[in-house]
């Protein structure tokens, strides 16, 4: 364990590519949250064929894409590159993946034309192309331990999620249509990993999740019982008006899938 | 079979009467109601009554259509295009306040016709929305597409910039082998449109800028060459992904551009001034409209007056004569002070507003409404790619408005903003006030706001006397 002032090592996965939905807000929270607390926090970008060693970062970022440059990143993630990604989270760093980012780190993605993409496999996950989006603002009933707290944000995919026996959901829809729309799941969680379909940026509205995977990313190289609290009174308020909006907004029509969605394995 | 313009006649004109009639009357009623600019109710009622009234009264207008589509300056463009037409002496009938879906055209054509569905002009001018413009393609047959750029803007509308791009791929494939299609040469994904068209295409291109971008921002959007895939060269960076880019992948570049500008000085929110080089000649013009951006518009609004037979008296006439479009950086006094109003609705938008801004000092008094309605899209994550970083020094008060108003002041707090200098109030009204009692007597109040927000409070701003109604400009 080292001595001396906590440093966050962030590794940002394919800004430039994986970054559609504005979800670079999530990394702007992480950063803004450790230096308020006078700690640092460092973000190193790795895009297209350069190396991830897994001791170097505590946690990892990937938003999500186009479908054009959601191929580049699974070819590239294909290999050396998903198993040194997978190492680290088995050795207990945090990791935070919304949306594409999110699918292509589960077991493989089916596209809508028959496409067959193999996943890093780091979630028991597997995500089928559906024929109509999931759009709309969303709210979440998260059981993280830990972070047990409502999760607001905004959903637009159309991939369907099923998970497997390997991880649980992230928590349980209130409003929206989350992992598939028909299992009330949304997100997954792994030792410190998360996937969610979030957008909003997802951590500004919910600093209680943003602290969990502070903390967690922390703790493999420093003692920690718990983050020093921030005055979050404007967090709260944006995440308590997002919350009545999303209540008022009444339940999502049910979207019926064409076809049954095989599940996983 | 589908019907063809010249296949109406006189046998339909009593049903296009009766919709135009129609039409008038719900238009007059919802003025009369002060329900607003009524641009898009009017124009349902008509398609109810005559599916193919918008066909039917364009095909009667002697000059034919142009279209003006893109993410960005679609309202600046044509109305600086309309300006240089009426200067060269054409009557343009044109959707002046933004409205720009199927709706709103018929509704613009229909105001400016007589009872019988003759429109009283000689050419339309339509701003079409991006997702809109196959249908308009479709039903106006327009003698000249103008496309401005492409950006991310409302992803749960659109969807991805790449499908979108196949969209106005095919319908600029199903232009006429007469007509023109005038692209910005500037933007990679936009100069790589019309492969499949018959019609002739022309380019304009800003050759020479200083003040460039250093590196690309967070909220480029096209890095990415379209035919390849390989990360686009850039030479010189004006905007966003806007600037001088080749492809090592497959090399394609730039297109030389046939509407130019060689030479631009910008003067902050006053204007630029700008040398334009055409196929025919080439002048010095005062642009009363800030940023680099506003000379895109410029240079697209001059290349369609060019393809349009239009010469450079025109087209002057209609830069000196210009009047701000409604919400694009219009000066309005109110209770002593001025009120900057410009409509800020994507990350690039935002980002080029917050560089003139950054031009006016610091200790300013800032009004940014965020709203999430439709036509704002509902999804409000494109802040976050915004660099609000650079605006966070320059607000000594900053007061969060709109439907998203705390989304807006968190964005800001996470910018650097000190909290002191923030006020939230959802509410346009009491956030105007709240604005305004900041301000000093002849100060600026800079108002940023998302297009569903300028509307509304340009609306506020009539009812308060400060400013006239929509359907009295022009």
């Amino acid at each position: 364990m080292k001595l001396g002032l906590p440093e966050l090592r962030i590794c940002h996965l394919y800004p430039e590519l994986m970054n559609i939905y504005g979800d670079r807000g999530n990394v702007i929270a992480l950063v803004w949250r450790c230096r308020r607390r006078g700690w640092e926090a460092r973000v190193t970008r790795l895009s297209l064929g350069e190396p991830i060693d897994p001791s170097r970062h505590d946690l990892f970022f990937i938003g999500g894409g186009q479908d054009r440059e959601q191929m580049m990143v699974c070819e590239d993630l294909a290999g050396e590159k998903g198993e040194a990604l997978r190492a680290a989270v088995e050795d207990g760093a945090a990791l935070l993946s919304i949306c594409g980012g999110y699918q292509l780190l589960g077991k493989r993605f089916l596209t809508c034309t028959g496409e067959n993409l193999p996943g890093v496999s780091l979630f028991d996950a597997e995500t089928v192309g559906g024929d109509t989006r999931f759009i709309g603002n969303v709210a979440v009933d998260c059981r993280l331990e830990g972070a047990e707290s409502t999760l607001v944000g905004f959903e637009n995919h159309s991939g369907r999620t099923r998970l497997g026996p390997g991880c649980r959901p992230l928590g349980r829809v209130i409003r929206g249509y989350g992992n598939n729309g028909e299992d009330g799941g949304e997100g997954c969680v792994y030792r410190h990993a998360i996937g969610t379909y979030l957008h909003g940026s997802l951590l500004p509205k919910n600093p209680r999740l943003a602290d969990w995977l502070i903390l967690r990313a922390l703790r493999r190289r420093y003692q920690l019982e718990a983050l020093p609290p921030l005055d979050d009174a404007l967090e709260d308020a944006a995440h308590r008006a997002a919350l009545d909006m999303v209540l008022r907004e009444g339940k999502r029509p049910r979207l019926s899938p064409r076809r049954r969605l095989p599940s996983p394995r | 079979m589908k019907s063809r313009p010249s296949d109406y006649n006189i046998r339909m004109d009593m049903r296009l009467a009766a919709a135009v009639a129609a039409g008038k009357a719900v238009t007059w009623l919802s003025r009369r109601l002060g329900a607003g600019a009524g641009s898009n109710f009017p124009g349902k009622v008509i398609l109810r009554l005559h599916a193919d009234a918008p066909q039917a009264m364009a095909s009667r207008l002697p000059g034919g259509c142009v279209l003006v589509s893109g993410t960005n300056g679609k309202t600046t463009t044509s109305n600086l295009l309309s300006g240089m037409l009426r200067a060269g002496g054409r009557l343009p009938v044109h959707n002046r306040v933004g409205a720009n879906l199927i709706t709103g055209i018929t509704a613009a054509l229909a105001q400016a016709s007589d009872l019988r569905g003759a429109p009283r002009g000689d050419i339309g001018l339509f701003e079409v929305d991006e997702a809109t413009l196959p249908a308009a393609v479709e039903r106006l047959r327009p003698r000249l597409v103008i496309v401005t750029n492409l950006f991310r803007d409302q992803l749960d509308r659109y969807g991805e910039l790449e499908s979108l791009a196949r969209r106005m791929d095919a319908a600029l494939a199903g232009l006429n082998p007469g007509a023109d299609v005038l692209l910005n040469a500037d933007d990679p994904l936009v100069s790589s449109l019309g492969r499949d068209t018959r019609a002739t295409v022309h380019y304009y291109g800003i050759e020479g800028a200083r003040d460039t971008e250093k590196a690309l921002r967070h909220a480029a959007d096209s890095k990415h060459c379209r035919e390849c895939g390989s990360p686009l060269a850039f030479d010189a960076h004006y905007f966003a992904h806007m600037g001088r880019y080749s492809c090592p992948g497959c090399g394609r570049s730039r297109p030389a551009p046939e509407f130019a500008a060689s030479r631009v000085e910008l003067r902050g929110t006053a204007g630029s001034r700008v040398t334009v080089v055409t196929p025919g000649w080439s002048a010095d013009l005062f642009l009363g409209l800030p940023g680099l951006y506003n000379v895109h518009n410029l240079l697209a609004a001059l290349g369609g007056a060019q393809l349009l037979g239009l010469g450079e008296e025109a087209v002057r006439g209609g830069v000196e004569g210009y009047s701000t479009a409604f919400g694009r950086g219009e000066r309005i006094p109110i209770d002593g002070r001025t009120l900057f109003l410009v409509l800020s609705k994507n990350p690039t938008g935002f980002n080029e507003v917050i560089r003139t801004l950054r031009g006016e000092g610091e200790g300013l008094v800032v009004l940014a409404a965020l709203n999430d309605r439709i036509a704002d899209g509902r999804d409000v994550s494109w802040i976050w790619d915004v660099d609000f970083e650079e605006l966070a020094p320059l607000p000594r008060r900053l007061v969060a408005a709109g439907t998203r108003a705390w989304d807006m002041a968190l964005r800001m707090k996470y910018a650097g903003l000190d909290t002191s200098r923030l006020e939230v109030r959802g509410d346009l009204r009491e956030a105007l006030r709240a604005a305004l009692a900041a301000a000093e007597e002849g100060e600026t109040v800079y108002a940023l706001t998302t297009y569903t927000a300028t509307l509304e409070l340009r609306r506020l701003l009539t009812r308060l006397g400060a400013a006239p109604g929509l359907w009295e400009e022009g």
